[in-house]
């Protein structure tokens, strides 16, 4: 009964049970902490349409949505110390040609034209970066391992990193779209949390996070070659 | 006997979380790097495969599989456009510069409802590396088949 073997066994199973404990302790600690984002500012500061082709080899002519935009917002409260990772992210939404629900959750058209990754100073070293980057990353917040001020979002005039169209190429004058800021919290353990609908306990709802509602413009221009990266 | 035991309680346990999630395979393994720095290879994910209050959106992580392949990818969606069983999905890897539509089959720019098998509820960091050494280097599946074998032989209850 007492062998070796069982020892090991006994050894073992007592290491994974006391790992999971603290693991679903850890993640639980989430709760506790209370999450008040809120957006200042979401706006559209340029918009354009213009023409352009899905990839370089392709002869089919598209649509595309070239939105900029300004944000301003606090999403601090989000960094405690099972964040790994903030995942923020604009989508334009839109609603069908049929005149359907319009914006919300299930708006019918969605799609991400900026999104930014923004890690807990205890995940720098995994962020996927140059070396002078990683370094300028790292000394940004020496000593730290939680950084809140990395959750204060200020951005003018933002390029946005993905021109967007529609499966049926058209996008241009298209009304009604409206701009919306969401996020991801990656943790280190436990479950990942999107920007809910509804306060629960300490979780606040993301006030303000819409833009106004605004119209894609017409084609810019003929010989407009921009070509849009896909 | 016991071994046995634990074997099929293993299983039950999977089948069971497979049920309640609706998905065919519950818990699965990362493992490529294009969702970094979120996710490593090796880190265990469980997933969820109902649309109880709302459908699966963009912004979701979501696992599919591609007509063809048998690997499952974890990708974010990043774009949908309808609604319903036919919505149109595209995914990109936060890690990857360009979107999936490479990674589709032959002639598919887009995902549907249907190709998911989940999407990323739970997080557990490291877990399932064992899987990848298993894979990666065949010879300790036959170390370790080796070992069980011994251990069930030479126990004596």
């Amino acid at each position: 009964m007492y062998s070796s073997v069982v020892r090991l066994q006994n050894a073992f199973s007592f290491f994974t049970t006391v790992a999971f404990v603290v693991a679903a302790l850890i993640a639980s600690t989430d709760l506790l902490a209370p999450r008040t984002p809120g957006v200042g500012v979401l706006k559209t500061t340029n918009v354009q349409v213009v023409r352009g082709r899905p990839h370089y080899y392709s002869s089919k002519k598209e649509e595309y949505a070239i939105i900029k935009f300004s944000l301003d917002a606090d999403l601090s409260s989000l960094f405690n110390w099972n964040t790994k990772q903030l995942f923020v992210y604009v989508t334009a939404e839109w609603p069908s040609a049929g005149g359907s629900s319009g914006s919300g959750q299930n708006a019918s058209n969605q799609a991400v034209i900026w999104d930014s990754i923004i890690t807990s100073p205890s995940a720098d070293h995994l962020a996927n970066l140059g070396p002078v980057a990683m370094k300028k990353l790292k000394r940004s917040a020496q000593g730290k391992s939680i950084d809140p001020s990395r959750g204060r979002l200020s951005i003018k005039n933002q390029r946005p990193k993905y021109q967007i169209t529609h499966p049926s190429g058209k996008v241009a004058e298209q009304d009604d779209v409206v701009l919306r800021l969401h996020y991801n919290v990656q943790p280190w353990v436990g479950f990942l949390t999107w920007n809910q609908d509804a306060d629960v306990w300490r979780w606040k709802t993301l006030r303000n996070n819409l833009s106004k509602k605004f119209t894609l413009p017409s084609i810019k221009k003929k010989d407009e070659t921009k070509k849009a990266a896909k | 006997m016991n071994f046995g035991l634990i074997l099929s309680t293993a299983f039950m346990m999977w089948k069971g979380l497979s049920v309640m999630s609706d998905s065919p395979s519950p818990i699965v393994v990362v493992l490529s790097g294009s969702m970094e720095p979120a996710f490593q290879r090796g880190d265990l994910l469980m997933l969820w495969n109902r649309n109880l209050f709302s459908e699966t959106n963009v912004g979701e992580i979501v696992v599919y599989n591609v007509k063809g392949k048998d690997i499952p990818i974890v990708h974010r969606v990043v774009r949908k456009f309808g609604t319903g069983p036919d919505a149109k999905l595209l995914t990109k890897g936060d890690n990857n510069a360009a979107d999936d539509t490479e990674l589709y089959a032959r002639g598919q720019d887009y995902l549907n409802r249907k190709d998911i098998i989940g999407s990323v509820v739970g997080y557990m960091p490291f877990v399932g590396y064992v899987t990848i050494m298993l894979s990666e280097h065949p010879w300790l599946k036959t170390v370790m088949l080796g070992i069980m074998g011994l251990v069930v032989v030479l126990q004596r209850e």
